[in-house]
């Protein structure tokens, strides 16, 4: 068993993470990153296809200004959101983030006479080298900037359990190798959870393989309070088939350089959503996309897995090549493009909630642990807001850093997790193979806590949970024992924490008695901004767990209505 | 000339000039054909290359469902039949670039390429097999950061947005669709030489081409960079632009402006290029024997026994390279090569 030393653990080598990293380091700290799959190549941020403007960034007009704050609060969040955040957030967007990026050689899009490419309308878009593809040079940019400043990365490597100080607070992380197989201990001042949204809870998701909940199980077990996490969000065109390329989207988003997008048809041939129709100002296509086919799927048109199409056939073929990879997946499937369309498919993508923190420093609710990213519970994904949360985190956790003791090696603790770990690698006669429980698990999810869910739905959710812990969890068996590159065992260590944060996300989808924007429940199917413009906390106790409420403040926008049907409000 | 074989028509029209392009049609090898050649619930024969101290290779029969790519595959065999398969993927969707293997004798990206009747699956080469498909990345991780493929700016930044424009660009955001995924690295027959030579090989390059290539970037550091990569020892064969699952131009738009920076910012290390060069437009024709007086000079005096050899076996021919004699193809190569049409 290795055990190394920093200043801070940094837990995911994604867009909030590596931020983190390069920030901490710049102020003189030492930082590691522990990373599941590898910095910069796996998780949430390498799928970023376009990016935002915000502010007056490029030319945007006051009122674009104003447009880009109104979408992150009303379409992208529902107003579960810190306004004042948002505020800070947008400002930094716009006057730090893209010309540091662009210093550090990120290339955004220009046509030949040297003009940034951007999508038009009341909110744009600019691309990294290419839409739908942004997040590949953006991230391999972190990447590099991290090899540069020699950031030690310990890679495909699994956090297992977050480890305490004597006094409770967080110092330390205990991972496995994946392919060594062997144990690391790393033992820092602060911790910064930074696993990205959860998923790859569901049957379909957009989550990379390695993802399963890990940060909200792990920062639970240590009694770190939640929230909102029953805000999933919702892809509603991703490619139904094959199966590897679910998380493939045919972007609703307008094209850079052109004011159409894709559109999508139902089973009848007829078309349901356009957006240059249904959403001519390019405001949270997401929302607007998923209450549409709702719709369909009540009048018996589509199906959340499938049985509706989506496509480019009112484009010219050149217009969405010209600055787009959309074309590539038609034609790899042997497809005539633009003029056929593709199968479509719901599919999980991020969650809005997550580890509740302070937006004004990341702080979660333990001390000495820090959370950044989709996974924290304060705002919905992008990776601009994703990144502007490790410039935060590092500054909270630099405030902080004199305050936090180092961690001593909390032996009892290690041993423990040693020996949960071990138990897990074990090969039974009866046994069930961990990936068997998970696809278990990600069919349950999707059938009782899919797109639109209900009390009796969510109770018999868990049941099941309840069962799988009681007949399957217990049988877990690898077929091979050994202890380098055993993904079977690295299955078991991800099911686990899978139905534990599955658990907690029914019993919130429980909890939040409404439905607001992509959070759909069948027997409350209104808005309800009396009772539920409020953070849903999910507070740790001795026997369980509580509710709180904390309400939100309402500083520069309001939603205007008191209740209303959600399928009848446009975010 | 009519063929009897059935005509397979593109879905789109196909872009030219492209290596991995090239003979697609004329062999009906078009993804649409790939995709129709099986029906839903036809068994694959896979047969995986398994390693762990030994190696063997394990059959299996996979149930064809719609649109199967080889990741598909794979997952079908590690829920069913062999829970303990050893590979490595993250995204499944063209983007993470970790999912590559050898299918039959080619290298494809599992998650991109559709599976065949009968496939063999096998790890990459030319990097070390931890077990099964599943390969060891940190001599490529390695070879990239020596070579320190970061912008250092000619001149301070000034605003966002700086003057730039895709022209500038066209190079290096070519290099930019790189994800990583080394097919080519495995594909490139001169790292398949090991030790050999020094060269970085194509995916390190590629990395390399980004930032290299980026008009913003100090000829100073990029000269830097492109001593450590051995480019000369690339022998243009397209290996690596034929396997590109991102159909990136690595010859013809990564590895040959490389080399004219390398020839323009390190003249040394180009001497052999260099000198090649200049006889073909000197000669119309590679004149070995002033070729190896151009690269070696007067050391070619302590040659002399190798040098009778070639003279022996006609490899060279130094009365003819003395007499000199003009040829039309002399006027047609110095055309191209000193004319329009070279960068």
């Amino acid at each position: 068993m290795q055990v190394l030393n920093t200043d801070v653990a940094i837990v995911g080598g994604g867009a909030a993470g590596c931020y983190a990293a390069l920030n901490l380091h710049r102020a003189g700290h030492k930082a590691v990153i522990v990373c599941k799959g590898l910095v910069g190549k796996s998780g949430a941020s390498i799928f970023a296809g376009n990016l935002v403007l915000s502010g007056r960034a490029l030319g945007n007009s006051e009122e674009q200004a104003r447009n880009t704050a109104e979408f992150l609060i009303k379409y992208h969040n529902q107003f579960l959101i810190d306004q004042r955040w948002a505020r800070r957030c947008g400002q930094w967007i716009e006057n730090v983030y893209y010309p540091e990026l662009e210093e550090a050689g990120l290339y955004l899009r220009r046509d030949e006479q040297g003009h940034v490419v951007t999508s038009p309308g009341k909110i744009r878009s600019v691309a990294a080298n290419v839409q739908g593809n942004s997040g590949v040079p953006f991230m391999d940019l972190r990447r590099k900037q991290v090899i540069k400043a020699q950031i030690p990365r310990l890679e495909e490597t699994a956090v297992t359990a977050l480890l305490r100080k004597p006094d409770g607070s967080v110092g330390g992380v205990f991972g496995l190798d994946v392919i060594s197989g062997e144990y690391v201990v790393l033992l820092a001042r602060a911790v910064i959870l930074a696993t990205g949204y959860s998923d790859r809870l569901h049957a379909r998701s957009t989550g990379t393989r390695e993802m399963s909940g890990d940060g909200i199980a792990m920062a639970w077990r240590v009694g770190a309070a939640m929230a909102n996490l029953e805000m999933q969000w919702w892809h509603t065109n991703d490619i139904a088939d094959p199966p590897a390329w679910q998380r493939m989207q045919v972007y609703p988003n307008p094209m850079l350089g052109s004011d159409k997008s894709a559109r999508m048809v139902n089973s009848a041939g007829e078309e349901f959503f356009n957006q240059q129709q249904d959403d001519p100002l390019a405001y949270g296509p997401y929302t607007v996309q998923l209450k549409a086919l709702a719709r369909q799927v009540h009048a018996g048109k589509a199906r959340y897995d499938g049985g509706y199409f989506a496509g480019f056939d009112h484009c010219d073929p050149r217009e969405v090549d010209a600055y787009t990879t959309y074309g590539k997946s038609y034609r790899q499937l042997g497809l005539r493009f633009p003029e056929e369309l593709v199968e479509a498919a719901v599919t999980a993508h991020y969650r809005q909630g997550g580890i509740d923190v302070d937006p004004e420093t990341m702080r979660s609710s333990v001390p000495g642990l820090y959370v950044a990213g989709g996974l924290g519970g304060h705002s919905n994904g992008l990776i601009g807001l994703a990144t502007y949360d490790g410039k935060v985190v590092a500054d909270g956790v630099a405030a902080d850093l004199a305050r936090l003791p180092p961690c001593d090696l909390p032996e009892a603790e290690i041993e423990r997790e040693r020996r949960r770990l071990e138990e897990l690698r074990v090969s039974r006669a009866d046994g069930i193979a961990p990936a068997q429980v998970k696809e278990r698990v990600r069919a349950m999810m999707w059938e009782k806590v899919g797109v639109e869910k209900s009390a009796a739905s969510l109770t018999s959710a868990l049941d099941d949970i309840a069962e799988i812990r009681l007949t399957l969890l217990p049988r877990l068996s690898v077929k091979r024992t050994a202890r380098g590159t055993n993904y079977e065992w690295l299955d078991a260590i991800d099911v686990i924490n899978m139905v534990d944060a599955c658990e907690l996300i029914i019993q919130s989808s429980l909890e939040r008695k409404e439905s607001r924007g992509p959070f759909m429940r069948r027997d409350f199917p209104l808005q309800d901004n009396a009772r539920w413009l409020v953070a849903n906390v999910m507070q740790r106790t001795e026997n369980g767990f509580r509710f709180e409420q904390r309400p939100y403040e309402l500083p520069f926008f309001q939603p205007g209505f008191v209740t209303r049907d959600n399928l009848e409000v446009a975010w | 000339m009519v063929s009897d074989a059935p005509v397979i028509a593109p879905s789109s029209p196909l872009p030219v000039g492209d290596a991995r392009r090239l003979g697609q049609i004329e062999q009906h090898d078009t993804l649409a054909a790939r995709n129709s050649r099986l029906a839903v619930g036809d068994l694959l024969t896979v047969r995986v290359r398994r390693f762990d101290g030994t190696a063997e290779l394990q059959e299996f029969q996979v149930p064809y469902r719609k649109w199967m790519r080889v990741l598909d595959a794979l997952n079908w065999i590690a829920d069913n039949a062999a829970s303990d398969l050893a590979y490595r993927w993250f995204c499944g969707s063209k983007m993470c670039g970790t999912c590559a293997v050898r299918m039959n004798g080619r290298e494809v990206l599992a998650c991109w390429e559709a599976v065949e009747p009968e496939m063999t699956l096998e790890p990459l080469r030319n990097l070390p097999v931890v077990r099964d498909l599943l390969v060891d990345r940190a001599p490529f991780e390695r070879k990239v950061a020596e070579l320190e493929p970061w912008l250092e700016r000619r001149a301070p930044y000034p605003s966002f947005p700086e003057p730039l424009s895709h022209k500038d660009m066209k190079d290096a955001s070519k290099a930019l669709d790189c994800i990583g995924c080394m097919c080519c690295y495995s594909a490139c027959p001169v790292i398949g030489l090991g030790d050999l030579t020094d060269f970085a090989g194509p995916a390190p390059l590629v990395q390399l081409g980004q930032t290299a290539l980026d008009p913003r970037n100090h000829d100073v550091k990029i000269a830097h960079s492109l001593a450590r990569t051995g480019i000369f020892h690339c022998v243009s064969c397209y290996k690596c632009e034929e396997v590109c699952p991102a159909a990136i131009p690595i010859v013809s738009q990564v590895i040959e402006p490389l080399k004219a920076k390398a020839a323009a910012l390190l003249p040394k290390m180009a001497k052999h290029p260099r000198a090649l060069r200049a006889v073909v437009a000197l000669r119309g024709r590679v004149d070995p024997s002033a070729l190896v007086l151009r690269v070696q000079g007067w050391r070619v005096l302590g040659n002399l026994p190798r040098a009778l050899r070639l003279l022996v076996r006609g490899k060279i021919d130094p009365i003819k390279t003395l007499l000199r004699r003009k040829t039309s193809a002399a006027a047609a190569a110095a055309r191209l090569l000193e004319g329009k049409g070279r960068r």
